[in-house]
């Protein structure tokens, strides 16, 4: 029985892969199992090779798989990109000319369904475009997948934006596919999928989790530029905002989107900007205008493959320094790192009351992978949301203040914050070193006092941090450490190098900065040999703990700079080499 | 009654005889004349000498980046639309490194006022080149002289499709604080460009120079601020500059198009009641 199928839809884009594996990806979450998708598309909107995973489990899973157990190839090219990701025992379905030219190395071990889907859709439905709906249904013959599901799918994807006639349309050609199928693919060479019941369970990208954590924060504004992987936070945000009295800024640049954040945020609104790559380096300056203002800003950097443009729509973990030594100037500031959907959701809400508590900025650190893949998660509850606002000052604290200083010196160094409109609350606010009234005040006497006293703010921090999480067994010798999405792969090649008898733990690190030294340095010490994965060339979360601590243990780096996120087997082989 | 002393917070410490005191003061004049209250104006400044104008002014005051301004006031304003917003640029903050914001906040048009302290030379880094120089201009930065041409803030404003473009002198304090007073009062963006002569460091750009080489258009009988294709003619005269109110134009600002519930955004219920968390929760099922 299958317990865990992956399921690649691979063409050029244009082909309707995204859309195809979206709907499958559904199929396969109301049929009560596990999802995992990943998107590997390039920064185009037609012509050029895309290819998008459905990985589904009967397990909990986080990530994608080792392999590929069905290719659903659109065309010649898919076939030999793909050909030698699918596992023994895969199928590919496939227009089937171009089968004879795959070398027999590639094809054995393989089964190949030729399916004349091109045919097919130009005779039915007088327009290629069907074919994607046709192989589908080749694919629910053979998965033995519900198509009264299949029709509720497309009925709800469709149906409001394109009307009736595009769902009869697709679903009938699916009920093509699906009967073309059973005249190609033999009854032994089906692979009949459980189905379960789905209780509770949501299928969400990383990016939409984050738009509900703010709206649910009581973020009500939000500034971005467009820029990939992070606009679904903003386009998520555009259409449930209105409902709930928010407002979504389209500007002109990150410049000016940080810099309008960090406005209305002063004014009193929970506020939050999101970008990636280029948009982030921009983002810097407007980071330290915050941080100097200890005006509460809250950003999402969904990680995207740098320097410069570099790989817009791919992963990577190489924003990690620049967050949490950047800008130009020192000044506190907090960079989380979430691992899972559930993360990202308490993370967001999280980041906007440490925002407003220590009244600095907080950076949401996630990655394309979370950010636009989607995966299932048990149904949020979002009964009991915290909202924490600091020592924001109301109209009536302040009638007994006669003499407001914005940022009087204090014993934790936070100071209480009046807005805009208050009377009695007048303040300066200057980007310059400024007295406790908030007035420019160039002395050195004044700048060390509020160095000092802005500095502090994180020292009494720790209640308020996101403690790493160990997992497996604590008696492990061999450790490793990883942050934000490498979560899944992780813990997925735990499972393998026990099935290996190598037994492994796991520190997931999940506040990057103020950095826990104290935690990691105590994991570091009861393991014999420590593995840090980074999703970077330069090992960005290693050289970082190593800058906290003297330790003599070796900190052997397991690094991808690849445009990919690691599979489970890109880390547990490297450790297995090593040991 | 407000005053002019219920705005002033302390006393200023430019170059005596630079236009900005002509600027601070008409601040505080229109503020107690509208019977603003102090706690409801802020004030968002960007970097250069203007910078400094909310240190001495009493009411919310922002001291931002270089040429971010405009993008913090915005934020300011949308956040709470009951604010009486006013930001104050040079013309290095204004139309060099935040020329982009600039271009977008006219066509935004969220209700704010905009001042531009135009001295046509960078003041505070001691008196390079500004964009608002005219060809051949010497300063320390062009020592054979500026070989680009002058930019033109009223100019650019008017084919961005700015609201409200006018232009004043330090020199002419009573047309200042008028119009200052219109511009607050505009419903959408408002820009002021203030013709401000550093004595310090511009010694080309005087008072005289300002006076010889300006002609005021409020002075002139007949001119109709609506008319878009006059104001751009106005403009186009590079020789005599014009100053008054150039154009306005009525409509809705961007705020009234976007926030159409009655209470600002800084008031609005922050948590979601269950129907409606459930009702999104569902599209993910």
């Amino acid at each position: 029985m299958i317990k865990d199928i992956s399921v690649m839809i691979a063409g050029k884009a244009g082909d309707g892969v995204l859309f195809t594996g979206n709907v499958l990806a559904k199929i396969l979450k109301r049929q009560g199992w596990e999802i995992v998708t990943y998107r590997d598309f390039p920064s185009n909107i037609r012509g050029e090779n895309t290819n998008y995973t459905i990985r589904a489990s009967l397990k909990k899973i986080h990530g994608r798989a080792d392999k590929i157990d069905v290719l659903m190839a659109f065309d010649c090219d898919a076939i030999f990109q793909h050909i030698q990701s699918v596992a023994d025992g895969g199928i590919v379905l496939c227009e089937g000319s171009e089968v004879a030219l795959i070398k027999p190395k590639d094809r054995s071990a393989k089964t190949f369904h030729a399916f004349p889907m091109r045919t097919l859709a130009k005779e039915k439905f007088g327009n290629e475009i069907f074919k994607n709906m046709i192989l589908l249904g080749g694919l629910c013959y053979i998965l033995d997948l519900d198509l009264s599901i299949i029709s509720n799918v497309i009925t709800e994807t469709f149906l409001k934006r394109k009307g009736k006639e595009v769902v009869r349309r697709n679903i009938e050609a699916i009920h093509l596919g699906c009967e073309k199928a059973k005249k190609i693919v033999e009854k032994r060479e089906r692979h009949l999928l459980k189905r379960k019941k789905d209780v509770n369970k949501l299928l969400i990208s990383g990016n939409e989790t984050i738009g509900l954590g703010a709206l649910v924060a009581g973020c009500r504004f939000f500034a971005a530029y467009p820029i990939c992987p992070a606009t679904e936070i903003w386009q998520w945000l555009i259409h449930n905002f209105p409902d709930n009295k928010g407002l979504v800024v389209q500007t002109e640049d990150e410049l000016a989107a940080i810099n309008m954040v960090v406005g209305a945020s002063y004014a009193g609104v929970r506020a939050m900007t999101s970008t990636s790559g280029p948009g982030a380096s921009l983002m810097m300056e407007g980071f330290g205008l915050a941080g100097m203002t200890e005006v509460p800003l809250v950003v999402v950097d969904v990680q995207r493959v740098g320097p410069s443009t570099g790989l817009p729509t791919k992963s990577e973990q190489a924003d990690l320094m620049q967050w949490i030594h950047g800008s130009h100037g020192d000044f506190p500031r907090i960079v989380l790192s979430p691992g899972t959907l559930q993360e990202c959701l308490e993370f967001t809400i999280k980041a906007f009351n440490l925002a407003e508590k220590y009244q600095c900025p907080v950076i949401l650190l996630t990655e394309q992978d979370y950010g636009q893949n989607y995966r299932t998660v048990d149904k949020f509850n979002l009964d009991k949301i915290e909202i924490d606002r600091g020592k924001l000052l109301t109209k009536k604290d302040l009638l007994g203040i006669k003499d407001y200083k914005r940022f009087q010196f204090t014993q934790d160094g936070i100071s209480p914050r009046a807005i805009p409109s208050m009377k009695n609350g007048i303040h300066m606010v200057e980007g310059n070193e400024h007295d406790e009234w908030g007035y420019r005040d160039e002395t050195s006497q004044n700048r060390t006092k509020m160095m000092e006293k802005r500095m502090k703010k994180l020292d009494s921090s720790r209640k308020d941090l996101l403690l790493p999480r160990i997992w497996g067994n604590k008696a492990a010798e061999i450790g490793i450490i990883g942050c934000g999405s490498t979560y899944g792969s992780i813990k997925e090649a735990m499972d393998q190098l026990k099935d290996k008898g190598i037994e492994a733990k796991f520190l997931q690190i999940r506040i990057l900065w103020p950095f826990l030294d104290k935690d990691v340095k105590e994991f570091i010490l009861t393991c014999k040999k420590v593995f840090v994965v980074d999703n970077n060339y330069s090992g960005q979360l290693a050289q970082l703990i190593q800058s906290r601590m003297s330790i003599q243990t070796e900190l052997i780096g397991i690094l991808n700079y690849s445009g990919h996120t690691f599979r489970p087997i890109d880390v547990s082989e490297p450790i297995q080499k090593a040991l | 009654m407000m005053k002019e002393k219920d705005f002033h917070l302390c006393d200023p410490t430019w170059c005596s005889g630079c236009g900005i005191y002509a600027i601070f003061s008409a601040m505080k004049k229109t503020a107690s004349a509208m019977e603003l209250k102090p706690e409801e104006m802020v004030v968002v400044t960007g970097i250069g000498c203007h910078g400094r104008l909310n240190n001495y002014l009493k009411a919310y005051g922002f001291h931002t980046l270089h040429g971010r301004a405009l993008p913090v006031a915005q934020g300011v304003k949308l956040a709470n639309k009951r604010l009486k917003v006013i930001a104050v640029s040079g013309d290095g903050d204004a139309y060099s490194i935040g020329l982009g914001h600039f271009i977008h906040a006219v066509r935004r048009n969220v209700n704010i006022t905009y001042i531009v302290v135009n001295n046509m030379i960078f003041g505070l880094t001691q008196g390079q080149t500004s964009p608002t120089n005219r060809k051949g201009f010497v300063s320390i930065s062009t020592p054979l002289g500026s070989k680009e041409s002058p930019l033109c803030g009223p100019h650019l404003a008017l084919v961005s499709g700015g609201t409200f473009i006018a232009r004043g002198f330090s020199g002419a304090p009573k047309q200042l604080n008028r119009l200052i007073e219109k511009g607050i009062r505009h419903s959408g963006f408002s820009l002021i460009e203030v013709f401000s002569p550093c004595v310090t460091h511009n010694l080309m750009n005087t008072y005289d120079w300002f006076r010889k080489n300006t002609f005021d258009v409020d002075q002139e009988e007949g001119y109709d601020p609506m008319n878009r294709e006059k104001a751009w003619l106005l403009l186009n005269n590079k020789q005599k500059l014009a100053m008054g109110l150039l154009f306005q134009e009525e409509g809705p600002s961007f705020d009234d198009l976007v926030l159409t519930v009655k209470t600002p955004l800084v008031q609005g219920e922050m948590f979601i009641n269950q129907n409606k968390v459930d009702k999104i929760l569902n599209k993910f099922e």
